[in-house]
């Protein structure tokens, strides 16, 4: 059985098509597609219009790695929420067409609970079998979510940010030092060259619900502390390498970032990674999980993997590769697969939801 | 209305949902201030306010770009996007258009895509810890109301 999956909930335009809930067959994204070959010019994949003009090409490309045509297909499935409405609606749309046109089943598929099945469609490629009841950890620069999954396609919210997303404080103390945004990439690739415990930022108290996150404080801190210490010449100077060259490699960042700010990314870089385990382990405890699933673009980060396999959580911790940690389609193709085997279809007049919340 | 000041996040979530009951039922407020000055939290107070949603619920939409609590409460936030043509994409005129409360941070950098009479909420911290002043300008009057 065989699933196209489309995903358009934010900036990225993305198709796949896996196999059995356990072998991408095929897996594009719009953003890492040759943008000077197949749609010319570079494409920010930002709201309905680049999705409109990436959707057709990007499903296309999907289909032909996966050598299939749409009328072998059991089901094409598609981000119903949450996201953008606009970008949304690219998606939904396009895929409604495809069904109509083929005579395939339509199933949507929440974007939050993609990201959990790209870790369990990974695992069982490799012949694993992840035990549930599983914590799923959902961090990315919209997500930092917590969710409790006694069985796959159960879900329960644990907790979440009240303010920002982990992925999305990141980016902004990246962009307010001069790296760019987003940078919280290059802020992982810096870390490991400050010292860790340089500076010790107070923790969020959270009042109410324990298992919420809180970045907005460590942002502002880390600004003050900027603020305070006439940091103007050389954030100028790391604006000016990214003029003349947007994407400067770690050594050149290492020329115009002197220790102390290293110290401050590496300090950063812990505290967040710690306040993400601390909930985790917490979490983990208190529904008794037998595994653990950390998901999202913030997946990617060396820092939490390293972390998290060195805090001993007492069972096993999952991460998706790379390419499945960030927004893809082969996440939301693999989620369908729950759906398909309960007969879960979706009627045409499905429609964009930018709320939609993951309960079951 | 002259400059009010906060003292704790409380405070400022209390005086978001005091501002809602003045707001017309369809306006966009611009949330003016720094990373950290206090727009998301006034925007959990203008929601609870507006009985839109409750505090917890109402998070930074810098990486989503649009949140929308109800029928009648938006909140935009354009910190990422760095070009007009960016926003231009957005479509934000059809939220502007209708009959809802509309925030939106960062709006201050595209006066042009913001509608002309936005009420401006300018947020500043003061002092250290979670003090803030907070000030709320009206269309049309230069003078601070």
């Amino acid at each position: 059985m065989r699933i196209l999956g489309i995903e358009s909930s934010c900036d990225e335009t993305a198709a796949a098509v896996v196999e059995n809930g356990e072998r991408v067959l095929s897996s594009v994204v719009a953003s890492q597609l040759d943008t000077h070959g197949k749609y010319g010019g570079v494409v920010p994949e930002l709201a309905s219009r680049e999705h409109l003009r990436a959707v057709v090409p990007v499903v296309r490309a999907a289909l032909e790695q996966a050598r299939i045509r749409l009328e072998d297909l059991s089901a094409i499935a598609v981000t119903e929420g949450p996201g953008l409405v606009g970008s949304l609606l690219v998606g939904i749309t396009y895929a409604k067409s495809l069904c109509f046109v083929s005579g395939v089943p339509l199933i949507a598929v929440n974007h939050v609970e993609g990201h959990i099945h790209a870790v369990i469609l990974e695992a069982r490629g490799r012949g694993e079998v992840i035990p549930f009841p599983t914590l799923a950890l959902v961090v990315s620069g919209g997500h930092t979510h917590l969710f409790e999954c006694r069985a796959p396609g159960q879900y329960r919210l644990l907790g979440k940010t009240r303010d920002d997303a982990a992925g999305e404080a990141f980016d902004k103390v990246a962009k307010l030092l001069g790296f760019g945004y987003p940078g919280g990439p290059v802020v992982d690739h810096l870390a490991p060259f400050g010292n860790p415990t340089a500076i010790r930022f107070t923790r969020a108290k959270m009042k109410g619900n324990t298992n919420d996150f809180s970045f907005s404080g460590l942002k502002t801190a880390v600004l003050r502390w900027v603020e305070s210490r006439g940091m103007e010449q050389e954030i100028e100077r790391r604006r000016e390498l990214l003029r003349t060259n947007p994407r400067p490699a770690p050594e050149q960042w290492l020329e115009v970032t002197p220790a102390p700010t290293l110290d401050l990314l590496a300090s950063f870089q812990r505290t967040v990674i710690e306040e993400l385990l601390r909930h985790v382990a917490r979490a983990a405890e208190q529904i008794a999980a037998a595994s653990i699933i950390v998901s999202g673009g913030v997946a990617c980060n060396s820092g939490l993997r390293q972390a998290a396999s060195a805090v001993r959580l007492g069972v096993p911790v999952y991460f998706p590769t790379p390419g499945l940690s960030t927004d893809n389609a082969a996440m939301i193709a693999a989620a369908a697969f729950i759906h398909l085997e309960r007969g879960d279809f979706s009627a045409m007049s499905l429609t964009a939801r930018a709320n939609l919340p993951l309960v079951t | 209305m002259p400059v009010v000041r906060t003292h704790s996040e409380a405070e400022t979530i209390a005086f978001g949902r005091e501002l809602a009951g003045t707001l017309p039922s369809r306006c966009a407020v611009l949330l003016i201030g720094n990373l950290g000055a206090g727009k998301t939290t006034l925007a959990k107070g203008i929601a609870e306010g507006l009985g839109a949603a409750p505090a917890e619920e109402v998070s930074s939409p810098t990486f989503t770009l649009i949140h929308q609590y109800s029928e009648k409460l938006f909140h935009i936030d354009l910190y990422r996007l760095d070009t007009i043509g960016e926003v231009r994409t957005l479509g934000l005129d059809e939220i502007f258009d209708r009959e809802a409360v509309v925030l939106v941070e960062w709006g201050e950098r595209f006066p042009e895509l913001m509608p002309e009479l936005s009420i401006e909420v300018h947020l500043r911290c003061s002092g250290e810890g979670e003090d803030r002043e907070i000030e709320v300008i009206y269309p049309g009057s230069d003078s601070r109301v």
